[in-house]
């Protein structure tokens, strides 16, 4: 526990140590990529199989959607081409690096997050991003005629500050989560004790709150009612160390989600830039805005399967730990206490990449 | 009332949760960018001694790449091409200047790209050109093949040959002759791999977009 509460008033030195190195003029000079598009984007890593698929699929659509930007000039229907290739590289996109999806799974699985607020999280984040692209070609192109260079330096910028909160967001849930763990590991070590010191046991607290409530109060089940009625249950959780789900439901705060969105969505991604860009060399750039909210919607679908797919693997982890109510603790917190260690290790994957200019 | 087994499943669960909140990562992207690769191979006293390549971007990278730098209805030149070439230029010795030159079993080494090696242009079609002249720092005998690779690792670039005159040969010696190989399909061993970085990597697939590359073979029987 000292270790912990160290731990979390170090917190904010760390991030601010982070800030710095991420800001320095020396760290964002290294290794400029070549013909790199602003974003933090890298590039694809494997071929062949599914991921080959991806990517032959991306880049049959991207000249898709250049066709279509072309055809618009003399054909006004193209347009609905463009938003329908655009929503489809959307879907397909999501699926790659840098999107920020990642971050939105991990943090579900690390929040008590229901459903259809992480799949608004997710749709937020998404058309942020495609908010965030239009305004940065918007201003910088159209308005201040930046060229190329000043326009991937802009796009850094957004992209470091949006990697530089992941990790922020990353490092805070990693404190409350694993705070949250070591108060389970207790629990659960306390329970063992009892369990050896009373070999006679039928009215200890615990054992009633082996009754499926306590589970059904972790499941990030429906997003209002049974989890509140659950943790108002007192037999839910009967156990005395227990953190109480009452208090965990209270930690979700639309602050915490608000800086999620804002730290997965603010990053804009190269492939909207490139998309703007063309169209506004076209003469278009209303079209270019329609297709980029395509791509926000493609890209918004992915990341709600995502999500869903994070709550549903910590429901069948919390299933399968059935059984008293301190390992049922435990197995979430765990589940959480991973998770958020992987959105700081997004962050700073996010980070180097970035960084290397990829 | 609670056996063993069941407790070993839950840390089964905690790593197909992480890993399907690890997967999308690792998902690969695509590439952004798209290059048309035509490669002059020099020779001097039967040795190679250069690569000078003219790289020609797709539309979307072009319409980026001339963004803000000259009036509408003009052309960018090189001069104004200047700044952003340089830029460019500067950092390809990081990147392996994108080229693979393999004679006789051995990667062939590159000097540092200096200013009037390289320029960049924008063409009456509005495709944007890099060109750039690489010499080898030792030149080297040709012996009976040798191969060219162009390709980004990290394969944000799509490199592929031209389909009519991918390579030139200059001054080489009599019965040099170029000819493209596409890329080999991906073997099981190059599967399994995949299958391996998938899961373990952050950032996988460094290499893989070598895989993807044609490559230009060069015989001096």
């Amino acid at each position: 526990m000292i270790r912990f509460a160290s731990l979390s008033r170090a917190a904010p030195a760390l991030i601010a140590a982070l800030a710095a190195l991420a800001a320095s003029p020396a760290v964002a000079q290294l290794a400029q990529r070549p013909f790199m598009v602003g974003g933090g984007e890298g590039g694809g890593g494997a071929s062949g199989g599914l991921t080959g698929w991806l990517i032959e699929m991306q880049s049959q659509l991207t000249r898709l959607i250049a066709a279509n930007v072309h055809a618009l000039h003399s054909d006004p229907a193209a347009i609905w081409g463009l938003i329908g290739f655009g929503f489809a590289y959307g879907v397909f996109h999501a699926a790659g690096p840098g999107h920020g999806k990642a971050i939105i799974a991990s943090y579900m699985m690390a929040s008590d997050r229901a459903l259809k607020r992480g799949i608004v999280l997710a749709f937020l984040a998404a058309m942020l991003q495609g908010t965030v692209a239009v305004a940065l070609v918007g201003v910088a192109a159209l308005i201040f005629n930046a060229t190329a260079t000043e326009m991937n330096a802009a796009a850094d910028w957004l992209a470091l500050a949006s990697c530089s909160g992941v990790i922020a967001i990353g490092l805070w849930l990693t404190v409350t989560k694993g705070r949250a763990l070591l108060a389970a590991l207790r629990a659960r070590f306390a329970r063992r004790a009892a369990l050896a010191a009373a070999p006679v046991y039928a009215d200890a607290p615990w054992r009633q709150a082996a009754d499926l409530g306590a589970a059904v109060a972790f499941r990030a089940g429906p997003p209002d009612g049974a989890a509140e009625a659950a943790a108002d249950d007192p037999a839910a959780c009967g156990h005395a160390h227990a953190p109480d789900p009452a208090a965990l439901e209270a930690d979700f705060s639309w602050r915490g989600a608000a800086a999620t969105v804002l730290a997965a969505g603010s990053r804009p991604c190269s492939g909207a830039i490139l998309v703007l860009v063309f169209a506004l060399a076209q003469g278009l750039f209303a079209a270019g805005i329609g297709a980029v909210f395509a791509m926000s919607f493609g890209v918004a679908l992915t990341t709600g399967a995502l999500a869903f797919a994070a709550v549903f693997a910590k429901r069948v982890a919390m299933r399968m730990a059935a059984g008293d109510d301190s390992r049922i603790m435990l197995a979430a917190r765990g589940v959480e206490f991973l998770a958020a260690l992987l959105v700081v290790a997004f962050g700073l994957a996010l980070l180097f990449v970035a960084r290397s200019g990829a | 009332m609670n056996s063993e087994t069941p407790a070993r499943r839950p840390a089964l669960a905690l790593i197909l949760a992480a890993l399907l909140a690890f997967a999308p990562a690792v998902a690969a992207a695509h590439p952004h960018v798209w290059v048309t690769v035509r490669s002059k191979i020099g020779f001097a006293d039967g040795k190679v001694v250069s690569v000078t390549h003219d790289w020609v971007f797709d539309e979307m990278y072009s319409s980026f790449a001339t963004q803000g730098l000259a009036k509408p209805g003009e052309l960018v030149t090189r001069d104004i091409f200047a700044p952003l070439a340089r830029e460019n230029a500067g950092g390809l010795a990081e990147i392996g200047y994108f080229t693979t030159l393999k004679i006789g079993g051995k990667t062939a080494e590159f000097g540092p790209v200096k200013d009037g090696d390289y320029w960049m242009e924008e063409r009456p079609d509005h495709l944007v050109t890099f060109h750039v002249d690489l010499r080898l720092k030792t030149p080297t005998a040709p012996g009976q093949y040798f191969s060219l690779l162009v390709a980004d690792p990290e394969y944000f670039i799509d490199f592929e040959f031209d389909d009519n005159d991918a390579i030139a040969l200059d001054s080489a010696p009599s019965g040099c002759s170029a000819s493209i190989a596409k890329p080999k399909p991906l073997e099981g061993q190059d599967q399994q791999k995949l299958t391996e970085s998938f899961f373990t990597n952050l950032a996988p697939g460094t290499n893989f977009g070598f895989k993807m590359a044609s490559r230009a073979i060069v015989a001096c029987p």
